[in-house]
């Protein structure tokens, strides 16, 4: 196996060669930060560069590729007037990318137009065959990364999910991000004086304060991971054939896999978000342990069989 | 001792230049590193080479050199090499690149790997606040990707039958992958991280896709509006607890109240009262009758699958 090092090594150098033969006179500064190369690596590159060339490898076959001054100068290497083309891991990459920032609602003029372009050279039909939805409430979403960006505080009032508790906090907000469906505000809440995640669906209100913020320097990596804590209520489920999709959506733990069933540990501040997750399985899936929320699924069972019978 | 860099180099230079295909042996006596291995070396040498070639990007193509196809030569296209222009001005990369640091998608930076082959961008930009995890592999999504834009045939598992797929289009909704076709007559939508055992066919441009077909026609923005059931409207009563949220994700005013009463088409009865049934009592189906019965069998058997 070729590593990946020696691939993206090559695909830098292809791309560079292009580079500095259209751009005669590029500086060594412009072609680092362009590049993202350190001195000693487009050093090495340029010495690569340098010995190879056409059959014979004498002197008059061989790329001229050095540093003159703060100049980068590469000749004799019409073969590589273009790049190579994009491989499509990279084409879906740079697409989807840019539609899913499109589809946000939170994309400059320049990024549209960018995707646009970008699609049409790379497949004719990319709007045929490629979409990417992301989609939020672009005006709330917008309003978080305009907060986020100025570092202002942000009072949200907000709706727990499940019991429908309403809290009204002040958050300091980090950053916007969507993950498996949904979008969350990343932030320090003042409220409980630490760092948490927000549905952005679950705001019902929002106010940007003229407060300011620090933005600690070592951001965490937003994510949804959830940590059971000792309060926490426990259950344990056997999920069947058509309940699979579970632990892709739930914070649970796989207890055990067999052919048609997986047993998860679920945890959860209160029994009802595992009430609900039980009613709407029906035999899909059993609850082998968990005594509180037996008893949620049978209130909330109670009451739906009053309503439809 | 030739380094790889140097060799794989040396090699597309030569496979660019040459006007005739080239056999693997003219490789092995032409270009420096190959010459000193035995059979078995260069063999397995030029085979990584092929393939390294291939994931930069390269069209390497194999043709044959005699009308009896005894012999294979191995060439690159110096035009299919190119990639063509896009066009982008520099504040466009730039949107790009930024684009490609707020979206994740597997693990890799291939987007930023292919903005180089653009020309690059000057960086010195702080990062904005907002971010999206797609999710999956990029590589199987470029993979079938590629198959997609290529027409080649696939096949894979799905659910334990295996399926024969004329893959149209690539589409992401709610945190998934998902890849739309043709599969005995069907049209059909499914999940790509449930697809298991993937093969992609050599052959391309195997079949055309349906004239006016566009994938985002075939993802219905709701869960339950996508599905094969007889379609019908479900009329449905959110207290003023989830009004407000129900209406949100309907894109429906709710009452001063903050309740809902709204009409929901259906496709997907199966998902429908899943959804329904997340709201725990806070939502009743009001009609029509069999929906409502369906949701009480559903609530029954949760209840009877208690310990």
């Amino acid at each position: 196996m070729t590593s990946e090092r020696t691939l993206s090594r090559l695909s830098r150098i292809l791309a560079l060669i292009p580079y500095v033969l259209s751009n005669e006179g590029a500086s060594v500064a412009e072609v680092l930060d362009r590049f993202g190369y350190n001195e000693t690596e487009l050093a090495r590159d340029l010495d690569t560069v340098f010995v190879c060339g056409l059959p014979g490898y004498g002197p008059g076959d061989l790329m001229e590729a050095f540093i003159d001054e703060d100049e980068v100068v590469i000749d004799a290497a019409d073969y590589f007037a273009r790049a190579p083309r994009l491989t499509s891991t990279e084409a879906i990459s740079l697409l989807a990318g840019g539609m899913a920032i499109v589809a946000s609602g939170q994309a400059s003029r320049e990024l549209e137009s960018a995707v646009e372009k970008l699609s049409k050279a790379v497949v004719p039909d990319a709007d045929m065959a490629l979409s990417v939805d992301v989609s939020g409430e672009s005006q709330m979403l917008g309003q978080l990364r305009t907060a986020a960006t100025e570092k202002k505080v942000v009072t949200i009032t907000y709706r727990s999910l499940g019991r429908e508790i309403e809290t009204t906090r002040q958050v300091e907000p980090w950053t916007v991000f969507t993950t498996l469906g949904n979008w969350y505000l990343q932030g320090y809440c003042r409220l409980v004086e630490g760092e948490r995640n927000f549905r952005v669906d679950r705001i019902r209100k929002l106010q940007v304060t003229q407060q300011s913020f620090e933005r600690p320097t070592d951001l965490p990596e937003p994510g949804v991971g959830y940590t059971p804590s000792e309060e926490d209520i426990v259950c344990d489920i056997s999920l069947g054939p058509g309940a699979q999709w579970v632990p892709d959506y739930y914070p649970v733990e796989i207890l055990r896999v067999t052919k048609n069933r997986t047993q998860v540990r679920f945890y959860s501040v209160d029994a009802e978000i595992p009430a609900r997750l039980l009613l709407r399985l029906g035999a899909a899936a059993r609850l082998l342990k968990g005594d509180e929320v037996a008893e949620r699924v049978a209130e909330i069972g109670g009451s739906l069989l009053d309503k439809y019978r | 001792m030739q380094s790889v860099v140097e060799r794989v180099i040396n090699l597309l230079i030569y496979l660019l230049e040459s006007p005739h295909p080239v056999t693997a042996d003219q490789v092995r006596q032409t270009v420096p590193g190959y010459d000193q291995s035995s059979d078995d070396a260069f063999q397995r040498m030029f085979e990584r080479d092929k393939n390294v070639l291939r994931r930069l990007g390269v069209p390497l193509e194999m043709k044959a050199l005699d009308a009896w196809e005894v012999d294979h030569g191995y060439t690159v296209d110096p035009e299919k090499y190119a990639i063509p222009d896009p066009g982008l001005t520099q504040p466009e990369k730039v949107a790009l690149s930024l684009a490609a640091r707020m979206v994740r998608l597997g693990e890799g930076s291939a987007g930023l790997q292919g903005l180089l082959k653009l020309g690059g961008v000057e960086r010195a930009m702080g990062l904005e606040p907002i971010g999206a995890d797609l999710g999956a592999e990029a590589e199987v999504l470029g993979d079938l990707f590629r198959a997609v834009t290529e027409r080649r045939r696939i096949r894979f598992d799905y659910r334990g039958h295996q399926r024969g797929l004329d893959p149209y289009g690539l589409a992401h909704r709610r945190g998934h992958w998902y890849l739309a076709g043709e599969t005995s007559g069907d049209q059909r939508v499914f999940r790509v991280d449930r697809m298991e055992d993937l093969e992609i066919e050599e052959q391309s441009g195997s079949f055309t896709r349906p004239p006016g077909f566009k994938v985002r026609d075939m993802m219905k923005s709701q869960p339950w509006e996508t599905g094969q059931d007889a379609a019908v409207t479900a009329r449905v009563r959110f207290d003023s607890q989830v009004g407000w949220w129900a209406a949100r994700t309907l894109g429906v005013p709710a009452a001063v109240d903050e309740s809902l009463e709204a009409e929901i088409p259906v496709a997907n009865r199966d998902a429908f009262v899943g959804w329904i049934l997340s709201f725990g009592d806070s939502a009743e189906v009001l009609g029509p009758d069999d929906l409502r019965a369906e949701i009480l069998e559903r609530v029954e058997s949760a209840m009877a699958s208690l310990p």
